[in-house]
């Protein structure tokens, strides 16, 4: 008997593509032999779903990894799949057939998703500049866009975040499922007038929000008008004129919400939800960056501490996989000067300007080749011996010498100050750093 | 036959150095170079001996920190045995500092560098002991405590003799003091009859190593500390990097050099090598001897056909490492330290001006490189610490790093030519690999193949130095290679 309901993953995130094809699915694979290279993009099974019946029509594996389709970019459309705690404490895949043993059909789930776009809400404060859509229930296997909508746009205005498909189960593919598509990664604006007038901005593809007097603030708006809830690192939005923190008002069709899903079985509603999210697209599958938000949820489902068992050189290694691969992305010179490096930025939280680094040290070549060297020397089995140089997360905001060149260097977190690993992470390192340093002389060949 | 240093020596030695240290202490009169040395002649020839001896040390104390971590200690202790080796491998960087220090005084004297030195095991007259690779034992660590003490000991006299009379039993002769070489170096540099302020070159500046280039955050108690966390009074490692344009910072650089090994600073007698040295040594004296102590072979070499092969544990003959992968991991090991020595030196030959924003020269690189080939050691180190060092004997004394110096260490005139040394190195570092890599067993492989890779792409960035390198002039003028 199902006991509950999950929606699996808990939280799936898409990636902004115009193509009408998703993407396939691949791994990132590292070769053992050539561990300092880029991962290798395999492609992996992947599923076909016809649009119109929304069933799974076949699998395939796709001959090569391709990113655009006709100049465009495809979509990364996740699936998010229903599973069941059945009476064993079991999680297992909700399919056609569990739904029978319960008396039940795949017609009896419900759903509803309910997402939106509140950055412009976020900085004006203002409920009318919230872009929200809403399906409503569901349960049939068409397509359901969701049409972003908001008060303050012009009459008839819409921001599409794309769609999503109950996918229909079939005899070869039983398990109950929803597939997220997001938007295509579009620009829109603002208008001064009913009609907007042509030419548009080149930026934009259509003009949806109503910047008439009375209306819309956000076209104008200013972070740094008196009593405004800005955010740190201030003024991240397109400016008209160029850094003159003038709004030149702008909206996104990336939005995140919530899916939710009821079964009534035998008398009792069983619920779950979930969560999707849509951002760009990524421009270098294979690297991975030092910090990501599967290792913020890691801690938070983990705690900040590894089990000693947990704790192994695999993992370190991974982690400074991720640093040079982070380091091939960044222009380490400019990111140790003025301007928009983070020796600029602390220099804008005032502190005397000085480069980070001996500028002789920020070459990035330089840098990455240094940092491939750590990973060289751990598969060897020797223990981490650069604990003591990772920035603490209290030690974000110390802009001395000694404080700016601790590692993750040169690099901005999301509050605007200095990029620090989550504390797993910098444990992970800590514990092993305090072990042996040599592997253990019983192991001896 | 008598090495260069000691017939150099032969006039100053027995009243300044070979009568002991108290005797040397005294002596306050000017300084008297030996014969066939100027006076600036004589401070190159003591500087470049002081990179031999702390080179050396800093040789000797790696090799001791690797042979800590056996796993016999009792498990309670094993982290203090892992803080000892930390401490120990502090020490090392500390001594590279050292060294890195003396020959930013040697570029400041415009002279030439010395990153050579002699095989282990060797001594001369100023060295503070005959210096011989062996692991870390009540015996060696007397003989370290000695060497990096001050003239008055402040602990118990019972204690001060037995560590004395051990020190001197185990290295065959009365330990000399570190600090007496650089007694006299500050005599002979605060001498202006015998160095004028213009044998100093402010401009060198630019070539000198930089704390900001090299100290990679070993300040203020910053690094080691992770390492050390069960044995909190240990203090972590202080990299002194300083650079010198006058006689007055030249001084500076002495004093604080000799200060880190003895501590005679009020409030800072727990941070010296001396007091470091002597809080290991009675923890070892509590724990045991040689517990928590790997069993590696003394003055461990490749070279099979030596003069002076004896017992794999007598620290005063060299062992050949006869089983094959370790020999062959101990070959890599030595093209490794080659290449250490080979970044480190060329760093030296390129300048870092500030002031000058427009000409990106390869020395970050080469100082990143250098830093890359001391994790290789370290690497390198704990496989062949894991293997024995004679095959017929696989339970016998495991092969520790060679540490052997290569045939030269000169850098050719021209940047092609150097940056053609470094791909030959790479290249014999490749044919070592290869063999490992067919002919050794799985442990290492992973370690192998990535170092192979790293290597690879160094020497694809070398090929572009060297055809850059055509583009330009070489220093005298010759047409490029």
């Amino acid at each position: 008997m199902i006991q509950e309901l999950r929606i699996l993953p808990p939280l799936a995130i898409a990636r902004f593509g115009a193509a009408p094809t998703p993407m396939d699915n691949y791994d990132a694979v590292v070769d053992p032999q050539r561990p300092l290279g880029y991962r290798d993009l395999v492609p992996a099974e992947t599923f076909e779903v016809d649009a119109q019946s929304g069933e799974i029509v076949g699998t395939f594996v796709p001959p090569r990894v391709t990113f655009t389709e006709d100049g465009n970019v495809r979509p990364v459309a996740p699936f998010l799949e229903v599973w069941a705690l059945t009476d064993g404490g079991e999680l297992e895949l909700l399919t056609t057939g569990l739904l029978e043993d319960e008396g039940a059909s795949s017609s009896d789930l419900q759903w509803r998703v309910q997402v939106a776009n509140l950055k412009v809400f976020r900085r004006t404060s203002i409920e009318a500049d919230k872009v929200s859509a809403d399906t409503g229930d569901f349960s049939g296997h068409g397509r359901r866009t969701l049409r972003g909508t908001c008060p303050n746009f012009l009459p008839g205005k819409t921001i599409p975040f794309g769609h999503v498909q109950y996918i229909k189960p079939t005899d070869d593919h039983p398990g109950i499922r929803l597939r997220f598509t997001p938007a295509g990664g579009f620009v829109y604006g603002a208008s001064r007038t009913l009609a907007p007038q042509a030419p548009l901005d080149r930026n934009v593809v259509d003009a949806v929000y109503d910047a008439r007097p009375g209306r819309g603030t956000w076209l104008g708006y200013s972070d740094e008008d008196p009593g405004r809830p800005t955010t740190v690192p201030g003024g991240i939005y397109a400016q008209d004129p160029p850094a003159s923190g003038i709004s030149s008002g702008y909206l996104d069709d990336g939005c995140d919400g919530v899916v939710r899903l009821t079964l009534t079985v035998g008398g009792r509603e069983l619920s779950a939800f979930g969560r999707v999210g849509a951002g760009p697209p990524t421009y270098a599958p294979d690297a991975v960056p030092i910090r990501t938000v599967a290792d913020e949820l890691e801690q938070a489902l983990f705690g900040p501490s590894n089990k000693p068992d947990e704790a192994t050189l695999e993992r370190v290694e991974e982690i400074v996989r991720r640093a040079f691969e982070t380091i091939r992305l960044m222009n380490t010179p400019a990111m140790n000067e003025q301007g928009n490096g983070m020796a600029g930025h602390d220099n804008g939280a005032r502190r005397r300007f000085e480069p980070i680094m001996a500028r002789s040290l920020v070459d990035e070549v330089a840098l990455e080749n240094l940092h491939e060297s750590l990973l060289v020397a751990l598969r060897s089995g020797t223990a981490p011996w650069f604990a003591d140089v990772l920035r603490d997360y209290d030690e974000i905001g110390d802009l001395s010498d000694r404080g700016r060149r601790k590692m993750p260097a040169l690099m901005r977190g999301a509050d605007g100050r200095h990029l620090t690993l989550t504390r797993r992470q910098i444990d992970l390192i800590r514990t092993l750093a305090r072990g042996p340093i040599f592997a253990d002389e019983n192991d001896t060949p | 036959m008598r090495s260069r240093i000691t017939r150099h020596l032969g006039s100053v030695l027995a009243e300044r150095v070979a009568v002991g240290p108290s005797a040397a202490e005294e002596t306050i009169e000017p300084a008297v170079p030996p014969l066939e040395l100027s006076g600036r002649d004589y401070a190159i020839f003591l500087l470049r001996l002081a990179a031999e001896v702390e080179h050396g040390l800093m040789v000797q104390y790696l090799f001791a920190a690797y042979s800590l971590g056996a796993p016999d200690a009792p498990e309670d202790r094993q982290a203090d045995v892992r803080a000892w080796q930390e401490t120990i491998l502090g020490i090392a960087k500390e001594e590279m500092g050292h060294l890195v220090t003396v020959e930013n005084l040697l570029t400041a004297l415009t002279a030439p560098l010395n990153f050579n030195r002699e095989e282990f095991p060797h001594t001369t007259p100023l060295y503070p002991f005959g210096f011989k690779l062996q692991p870390a034992s009540l015996d060696s660590l007397a003989t370290y405590i000695c060497a990096e003490s001050p003239e008055e000991w402040e602990v118990p006299e019972d204690e001060e003799q037995d560590i004395k009379n051990r020190a001197d039993v185990a290295a065959g002769a009365p330990v000399n003091r570190v600090g007496l070489l650089y007694a006299e170096l500050m005599r002979v540099l605060s001498d202006e009859t015998t160095i004028s302020p213009d044998d100093f070159n402010d401009a060198s500046r630019a070539f000198q190593a930089s704390w900001h280039e090299w100290g990679r955050g070993y300040r203020q108690g910053q690094r080691g500390r992770e390492a050390m966390s069960s044995l909190p009074d240990l203090p972590a490692p202080e990299l002194l990097i300083i650079e010198v344009g006058t006689r007055a910072q030249a001084l500076n650089a002495i004093a604080q050099v000799g200060e880190q090994g003895e501590g005679l600073e009020p409030g800072t007698e727990n941070e010296s090598h001396f007091q470091r040295f002597l809080a290991i040594y009675r923890g070892m004296n509590e724990l045991g001897d040689h517990v928590g102590v790997r069993r590696l072979a003394t003055n461990p070499t490749t070279d099979l056909e030596g003069p002076d092969i004896g017992e794999p544990e007598d620290p005063n003959t060299t062992t050949p490492i006869v089983h094959e992968e370790a020999k062959l991991w101990a070959h890599l090991f030595n093209v490794r330290y080659r290449k250490l020595l080979v970044n480190l030196s060329h760093a030296f030959e390129l300048s870092d001006d500030p002031s000058d924003r427009a000409t990106l020269t390869p020395r970050g690189a080469l100082i990143h490189r250098t830093f890359s080939e001391m994790y290789n050691l370290r690497a390198i180190a704990g496989l062949l610490v894991e293997r024995p060092v004679n095959s017929g004997d696989p339970d016998g004394p495991r092969a520790g790093p060679p540490f052997q110096i290569p045939h030269t260490l000169m850098l050719p005139q021209d940047e092609g030519g150097r940056w053609r040394m470094h791909r030959d190195i790479l290249d014999a570092a490749a044919i070592v690999i290869e063999r490992l890599t067919s002919e050794g067993s799985a442990d290492g492989q992973d370690y192998l193949a990535a170092l192979g890779q790293a290597d690879e792409t160094e020497r694809g960035q070398i090929e572009l130095l060297i055809a850059g390198s055509a583009l330009t002039p070489s220093p005298n003028g010759a047409p490029p290679a």
